[in-house]
């Protein structure tokens, strides 16, 4: 493993708040996003691996060295700070060059490298500029050739697209996915943008409180999460208290849904599940799981539709690209997932 | 509108600078320019000039050294209790020169409350009071109300700077020390300069405190000057071409901070 803290714990001074236990493993060439709400611990997990902040409890693993009690400058790890940090004094390449100048490197080599650098980021014509002259975009690159220049063991990106606008976020998902995929650097991104995450990441480690509550790729994070918590936090998602009514069948508040119980005993207090894609306006083709209700809210968001149906008093949230009037919905039992209520926090 | 809102102030800068000015310029350029003759030809005034010269550099130094350490240190404190030590270290510039001055009679003279403490170790208050009505004395109590000034100046600078650079040089593999050197100090530099220059032209033309404290016993141009126009003085173009030259050497040094505060401009901060 490139990166491995094992039970990492700092809590701030005089608090509860911070990473507590934090067992998180980045393979060769992966690419890992942590999210969380505010406040969960995700930007003191990266400091603390970062050497920013000191570990309390358990060890931090680089390239196989145990770096627990080293300084950030003897970890070799690339990082990209959320308002980027550049050096404002310094030119786009003396930025890029800075950590081949403290390693005692050349003039000229240090020159070349950069240029190459602020090449493979697309800025080889913005060598001799000064961050403050630059967009947001092209810090955002030059902070990343920066951090990549003296191949670092991993590279650590905190919330580094918060800064930019949302048009120009997608290309720069793409932009860093493409630089890391070809140095081939293990790297932990930390983001609240869960679309970030999703889009970008190998796997996907989910923190709450201080603590890391599932790490998946993301189709198995969004499809199968292990709390009501966690699907809820990420994307959007129906979530109805329910009790396993015999195989098969599950009973809620509006109406008894079918889908598989496997793996859940008959009369189980449960969380059911149900993405709103997942589901789909009109009757039911073959009489399973049809809901009649009202729409209450309609949302227009381009591609798609976001709609509430007021179905027995539960609202259902749906998402369509259908634009006739809704008056009936009906879920495909694959479309429903059930969470043990009791892992519900 | 603008002309009524602009007029007072126009009124007090011809009536009070302008016209003043060019009554001491014709004064001093009066008579073939041979008042400036006189005083460049008489050894007092280039011993002045040197004394000015030595009182501004050490005063503006120890200033600057002071002046920076306290605003690093309330750079890094909270906004209320920043706010309310930068009232506290901004109070002695609304003393006067004189005031300061007693103070320091007070507190460091021969039989002053600081001297009699130090004599019960052993210093000898003669001596110490020698030290304060000297040059180097006068350099101290100058600092008291430059000091204010510098910390004004330096401060919205620390304040603003990013201490996330300071992390990202480390995690590039800088020391402590060097992170500091490479991208804190460069960017502090232009503003620093600018702080010395400007508080070293308020030392080099500054008069009240030293005639307060020393008499004409220090030889600086300022009292030169006053000792020209004062009761026994009687020779007034010397003291206007005097004046002209304090002017003009004050001048250059203000310019000198301009320069440096504008590079810190144009390196795009």
């Amino acid at each position: 493993m490139t990166v491995a803290v094992s039970r990492l714990t700092h809590l701030y001074p005089g608090t509860t708040l911070g990473i507590s236990d934090v067992d998180l493993a980045l393979g060769p060439g992966e690419l890992v996003a942590v999210i969380g709400a505010s406040g969960c611990g995700k930007s003191t997990l990266l400091r603390a691996i970062a050497g920013f902040l000191p570990a309390q409890a358990g060890t931090v693993t680089i390239a196989g060295v145990d770096v627990t009690g080293l300084p950030p400058r003897a970890r070799n790890l690339g990082i990209v700070f959320q308002h980027y940090a550049l050096f404002p004094h310094m030119t786009a390449w003396e930025n890029v060059a800075y950590a081949l100048k403290v390693r005692g490197i050349g003039r000229a080599d240090r020159r070349r490298r950069a240029a190459d650098m602020l090449a493979l980021v697309g800025l080889a014509d913005f060598a001799d500029a000064l961050p403050p002259r630059l967009s947001g975009g092209q810090q955002q690159r030059i902070a990343l050739a920066r951090a990549l220049v003296f191949e670092p063991a991993a590279l650590l990106l905190d919330e580094p697209l918060s800064a930019l606008d949302a048009a120009l976020r997608g290309g720069m998902r793409d932009e860093i996915r493409r630089l890391q995929q070809a140095h081939g650097i293990s790297t932990l991104h930390v983001t609240h943008d869960q679309e970030e995450a999703l889009s970008m990441a190998d796997r996907v480690a989910v923190m709450d409180k201080g603590r890391l509550v599932q790490v998946a790729p993301p189709r198995e994070l969004y499809d199968h999460p292990a709390t009501a918590a966690i699907a809820a936090f990420v994307g959007h998602a129906n979530l109805w208290p329910g009790r396993v009514a015999g195989d098969g069948r599950v009973a809620t508040a509006f109406a008894t849904l079918a889908t598989t119980t496997r793996g859940h005993a008959d009369g189980a207090a449960v969380t059911v599940l149900v993405r709103p894609e997942r589901i789909f306006p009109g009757p039911p083709p073959d009489g399973v799981n049809g809901l009649e209700g009202r729409v209450v809210r309609d949302r227009f968001l381009g591609a798609v539709r976001r709609f509430d149906l007021d179905v027995a008093g539960t609202l259902v949230l749906g998402e369509t690209s259908d634009r006739r009037t809704i008056a009936a919905v009906h879920i495909p039992p694959d479309g429903i997932q059930l969470i043990p209520a009791e892992r519900r926090p | 509108m603008l002309l009524a809102l602009g007029a007072p102030g126009a009124i007090v800068l011809v009536g009070f600078f302008l016209v003043p000015l060019a009554v001491v310029a014709a004064e001093a350029f009066g008579g073939d320019g041979r008042a400036f003759a006189r005083v460049l030809g008489d050894p007092v005034f280039w011993r002045g000039l040197i004394g000015s010269l030595m009182l501004a550099a050490t005063a503006a130094t120890v200033s600057l050294a002071v002046g920076a350490a306290v605003a690093l240190h309330l750079s890094r404190l909270g906004e209320r209790t920043r706010l309310m030590l930068q009232f506290l270290i901004a109070l002695p510039l609304t003393f006067s020169g004189l005031i300061v001055a007693y103070g320091f009679i007070l507190a460091f003279g021969r039989a002053g409350f600081v001297t009699m403490l130090l004599a019960e170790v052993g210093v000898d208050p003669a001596a110490f009071a020698g030290f304060i009505y000297g040059p180097a004395g006068l350099a101290f109590a100058y600092a008291y109300y430059l000091v204010p000034r510098v910390v004004m100046l330096l401060l919205p600078v620390l304040v603003n700077f990013d201490q996330a650079q300071i992390a990202a040089a480390e995690s590039l593999g800088a020391p402590r020390w060097r992170a500091l050197a490479d991208v804190l100090v460069p960017q502090v530099l232009p503003t620093a300069l600018s702080a010395w220059c400007l508080v070293a032209a308020v030392a080099f033309g500054a008069y009240g405190t030293a005639l307060a404290l020393v008499g004409t016993q220090v030889n600086i141009l300022p009292l030169l000057l006053y000792s020209k126009i004062s009761e026994g003085g009687s020779d007034f173009p010397a003291a206007a071409a005097l004046s002209l030259v304090l002017m003009a050497a004050c001048t250059l040094v203000m310019a000198a901070a301009e320069a440096f505060a504008a590079s810190r401009e144009t390196s795009g901060h």
